[in-house]
């Protein structure tokens, strides 16, 4: 009888002898913001040097599109009203904000994360950059940046005159920008691509009135600046 | 397989014949006889699908090998053993494969006959079951470290009693099982905690020959909800009914050949949850 029971030991040691897991990544996309080295000063494209103190944004979801659903997608998805500083992490879509201090750029990507979407063609990516909200990854060190999307401080110079105008804008709408592949991404298998969205703040600038600064908080300087900052992003796939 | 390392000598006389009944039965159903000894070799394959589809949908093809033997002192009374080896292969939407060998949770049972029309060649057994789940088994986790959902575990990973109750009719060349067991999961070593699984079975078999039968059945299983690290797993609970067919064979006296095919008629699952045909084939040695 005894050794008949034998089978009962006998059954969880070969039991546990099995325990062995072996992963294969799937399709990934790494996700990078890419932002050009800050020089001392930044010159607009009306001749005004721009000596610039504070440059911030703040950096929302990320969202890979998929070509059929583009247009429909885009339309639907992210209206500035509705778009949140945390959104869901789903396998299209990075979630989580953070703050990016523009001044502190050298040149490099700053890869946020990673993508795992199912197989399909991809278009573009869409990025929205929303009022940091307390959880903002980067907020602690730029607490000025809660519930705003953008911040921006300085002077600017009549480069003729040499008069400085000092000047703080703080944007707290949603700065919203779809942006297209060159060539689709087509995900039919298991690889890693890379995706850089490029923030060219030296462009943000450009046609900027700056004797409208003296109401920053207006209308119009916001608008100026909201559609300079969408138009300065750019994206790039490897 | 089993029953070759476990000192197949002891065996003196073919189960059937040592009963006074003809019916096969496979392990869990016998007619316990003193000093009847039986093991089991059992593998279980299913497809399962949990999620929306293109969103967080994981898809798994698992394989178990369920190792077992039953044993009965007496009888009136089987106490029955069995360890799983599990293989799953899970796949995300992303095309991303996870390939796992693990063990699943270790089961001991003991099945007590309560009432039985007569001593030898019962033609009803009543019988209450009772057992316990060890948590021997292993808890995978996804790439941040959370457990994935409880239904793609090899097993709940706690120590779980069982309680339930049996009924048999044989009455040759018919017979028929109806079974009501209940699992109640206690928390995990992982912070899982499993929901209350209750199973419902009745099997009807029609043995033409002795050497073969054959069985139709239903079993309805109801989940109560999973929690991992005390957050509900939206896709546990619910119900589902299989129909199930199969047959049983026996080629040599000692041996028994089971196969059978659960096909998933009316499912209920809560959340994005949905099960596929399982099929189950089986090897039985009458030591």
């Amino acid at each position: 009888m005894r050794s008949r029971l034998a089978i009962v030991p006998l059954l969880v040691a070969v039991a546990s002898a099995a325990g062995c897991t072996r992963t294969t990544e799937g399709i990934e996309v790494d996700i990078a913001y890419e932002t050009p080295a800050t020089p001392q000063a930044v010159r607009s494209d009306a001749d005004t040097r721009i000596w610039l103190d504070r440059a911030l944004i703040a950096m929302g979801p990320v969202q890979l599109v998929e070509c059929d659903n583009f247009a429909r997608v885009l339309g639907r998805f992210f209206t500035a009203s509705r778009a949140k500083a945390h959104a869901p992490e789903t396998p299209t879509q990075l979630g989580t904000p953070f703050v990016l201090d523009l001044l502190e750029s050298t040149g490099f990507s700053f890869v946020v994360g990673t993508i795992r979407p199912p197989p399909g063609r991809y278009c573009g990516v869409r990025v929205v950059g929303t009022p940091a909200d307390a959880d903002a990854v980067g907020l602690k060190n730029n607490s000025e940046m809660l519930n705003s999307s953008v911040l921006l401080a300085g002077e600017a110079e009549d480069t003729n005159t040499l008069a400085r105008t000092p000047f703080r804008v703080q944007i707290r709408a949603t700065v919203v920008r779809e942006l297209r592949f060159e060539d689709p991404l087509v995900l039919d298998r298991p690889t890693t691509v890379n995706v850089s969205v490029r923030i060219d703040h030296m462009r943000w600038f450009d046609g900027i009135d700056f004797a409208l600064f003296a109401d920053a908080e207006g209308a119009a300087v916001q608008q100026m600046l909201r559609s300079n900052i969408e138009a300065s992003m750019a994206t790039e796939s490897l | 397989m089993v029953a070759l390392v476990s000192g197949a000598n002891a065996a003196s006389a073919c189960g059937t014949c040592g009963v006074g009944d003809p019916t096969l039965t496979i392990v869990g159903l016998e007619q316990p006889k003193e000093h009847r000894f039986r093991s089991s070799a059992t593998i279980r394959h299913r497809n399962d699908q949990i999620g929306d589809p293109r969103v967080d949908q994981l898809q798994l093809a698992e394989q178990r090998l369920e190792l077992g033997a039953a044993y009965s002192p007496t009888d009136r009374l089987t106490i029955s053993a069995m360890m799983p080896v599990v293989h799953r292969f899970v796949t995300a939407v992303n095309l991303a494969e996870t390939d796992i060998w693990a063990p699943g949770d270790f089961e001991l049972r003991l099945r007590g006959i309560v009432y039985r029309d007569r001593a030898f060649a019962p033609r009803h057994l009543l019988s209450l079951i009772g057992g316990l789940e060890f948590p021997t088994s292993s808890i995978e986790v996804d790439a941040n470290g959370v457990p994935l959902p409880l239904e793609f575990q090899s097993g709940t990973g706690s120590w779980d009693p069982i309680a339930g109750v049996s009924y048999a009719l044989f009455s040759d060349p018919w017979s028929l099982y109806v079974s009501s067991v209940t699992t109640f999961p206690t928390t995990g070593t992982a912070d899982t905690k499993a929901g209350i699984s209750s199973r419902q079975t009745a099997i009807g078999q029609y043995q033409p020959w002795t050497f073969l039968a054959f069985q139709l059945g239903a079993e309805f299983r109801w989940d109560g909800p999973g929690f991992i690290q005390g957050v509900r797993d939206p896709n546990t609970g619910g119900h589902i009914t299989y129909g199930t067919i199969g047959m049983v064979a026996m080629p040599h006296e000692r041996v028994l050949l089971t196969f059978t095919a659960a096909v998933p008629l009316i499912q209920r699952l809560d959340g994005a949850h949905r099960e596929s045909v399982g099929i189950i084939g089986g090897l039985i040695y009458e030591i």
